[in-house]
């Protein structure tokens, strides 16, 4: 195994179709632009690429087969070079970074290109479309009727029981996140909003509102990476990759996905993720105490709660008292998505593992600006997405 | 002469002499139970895989719960004009953790309290009304 390095990072900045930030860009526009910031950023060529590695998405581009890095390379120019497309739902970014690491790492390439970019529909996220009694995820809406943040709220409705967590508290996280997002020039909102703004708004699936669930929202993200050897050539200073896992979930876990599951001993949620995160930790020989700063999947606020407490960040219950301190902001001792997270970007879905190295990337550089958290020395990077699937990628200036 | 009612997806679940049922399966080497059916048992740490037809029905715990403010896209179906119904996450006495709409309001509806499964109109479609199953909390 070779050290793998993160040369360069760049992204277009998330919008809603129509706005003045991304209008009508199709995703290989929006891909073109962010793989030519990464490239200026590293100094490399397209011609230096050997292989990409891209997300494939379910919503836009890629000839409806996810064949994401199929038009990023017809784009940018066919050189013949090797292309996977990787599929993940909401995890694909991380999991396509996850391929391009492994194929650096294990010293297949030099230098690849990490790419995900997404125009999204309109609305609440569908299903498959497949009407067919076979498919859990169609019997799941048709029999019950249960869309994406009616999932999340029924798990902050749970921790509001277990743990005495307020609504105030859920709006507090994202009050932090928007102040945080004023600095991110990428972000989709740049406004810092109030916890009466946050409390106005309507319940989407009560006990969550609005403002405390990422809309989705079109933009791409992309990074070149390449072995830490090669990266001397170009930097002194490179931003190298502790370790990159994949994980899926397991039998015990208890998230009520489909329409039942087999009721374990303990209430494991998130197995992927935890599976995924620990197995990071074990790659890096790094634990919680390493850890600078985590950016993670936020689709709502209740994840920075949920999440460092499943990964031995605090013990349950604790997440919310670091919050309440102050503890999670870029100053603090935990400081969580220092970028704003999905609730300020919105979810440009298979783009957002991608964004989240480019965030760190910014950070260990620190180039983060006024979201800039002080000393950042490691990096902690994770996403989730349907099917079981979880990404965590740590980096380390 | 009351309304037809008719399941809205077949062979998902039963009522007969008022007593609902979901139709799952449950490994008899493990004793995991499934719903809905299943031809394998998904259990990693079972030697064999042997499944059986299993009907899940009778009472549970709410183990917490949602309310879903907005129409769900397709292929959700409901009666117009939409109403907020709350969502139930219960683990049933008979060892699964299942979703499905509350009777209840959500003024109602407490974590940790008992419920049981019924059949119930979902929407009306045909003139007739299309049913599931859908969880009902009984009085402490």
């Amino acid at each position: 195994m070779q050290e793998v390095a993160v040369l360069g990072v760049g992204m277009h900045r998330f919008g809603k179709t129509g706005d003045a930030v991304v209008g009508t860009k199709s995703v290989t526009e929006l891909c073109r632009h962010a793989i030519n910031e990464a490239l200026r950023d590293a100094g490399a060529n397209w011609r230096d690429i050997q292989a990409v590695a891209a997300a494939s998405s379910r919503f836009s581009g890629g000839k409806g087969w996810g064949l994401n890095g199929n038009d990023v390379v017809e784009d940018l120019g066919s050189t013949g070079i090797p292309v996977y497309n990787m599929s993940a739902g909401c995890a694909a970014g991380g999991n396509a970074f996850n391929v391009g690491y492994s194929l650096v790492a294990g010293g297949v390439y030099d230098m690849v290109l990490v790419v995900g970019g997404e125009v999204m529909p309109k609305g609440m996220i569908q299903t498959s479309g497949v009407e067919e009694a076979t498919d859990p995820e169609f019997l799941r809406q048709r029999c019950v009727g249960m869309p994406g943040p009616s999932f999340w709220s029924t798990l902050a409705r749970r921790r509001m029981h277990d743990f005495g967590t307020t609504e105030e508290q859920f709006s507090r996280i994202t009050v932090k996140a928007r102040a945080c997002s004023v600095h991110n020039p990428n972000s989709r909102f740049q406004k810092a909003i109030t916890i009466e703004d946050v409390l106005g708004s309507p319940y989407v699936s009560n006990p969550l509102r609005l403002f405390q669930i990422c809309p989705v929202s079109n933009g791409a993200a992309a990074a070149i990476i390449c072995s830490a050897e090669k990266a001397r050539q170009f930097t002194t200073h490179p931003v190298t990759v502790a370790s990159s896992a994949v994980a899926t979930m397991t039998f015990d876990d208890m998230l009520p996905r489909g329409l039942a599951d087999p009721v374990t001993r303990e209430d494991n949620l998130h197995t992927e993720v935890r599976n995924a995160v620990r197995s990071a930790f074990d790659k890096a020989s790094m634990g919680p105490q390493d850890v600078s700063f985590i950016e993670l999947q936020d689709n709502t606020c209740y994840y920075e709660l949920a999440f460092p407490e499943e990964w031995g960040f605090c013990e349950p219950g604790e997440a919310q008292r670091l919050m309440d301190d102050g503890e999670t902001t870029p100053d603090g001792r935990l400081p969580i998505n220092p970028s704003g997270g999905f609730v300020s970007f919105g979810e440009a879905t298979t783009a957002m593992g991608v964004f989240q190295i480019a965030e760190l990337t910014w950070q260990l550089r620190g180039q983060a600006g006024g979201r800039q958290v002080p000393n950042a020395k490691v990096g902690l990077a994770q996403t989730n997405g349907l099917g079981g699937n979880a990404t965590a990628a740590i980096l380390k200036k | 002469m009351s309304e037809q009612r008719v399941p809205c997806v077949a062979g998902l679940f039963s009522e007969t002499d008022g007593k609902a049922v979901v139709h799952g399966s449950r490994c008899t080497s493990c004793n995991t139970p499934y719903f809905p059916k299943t031809s394998h048992c998904h259990n990693p740490g079972c030697d064999e895989s042997n499944v059986e037809d299993y009907d899940f029905g009778g009472k549970g715990v709410l183990w917490s719960y949602s309310v879903a403010d907005f129409p769900p896209p397709p292929p959700h179906k409901y009666d117009e004009p939409f109403k907020p119904y709350v969502i139930g996450v219960v683990d049933l006495d008979a060892g699964l953790r299942m979703v499905g709409q509350m009777i209840d309001p959500l003024e109602a509806v407490q974590i940790g309290a008992q419920v049981e499964l019924v059949i119930d109109t979902l929407y009306h479609e045909d003139g007739k009304a299309h049913t599931s199953w859908k969880f009902k909390q009984l009085q402490n």
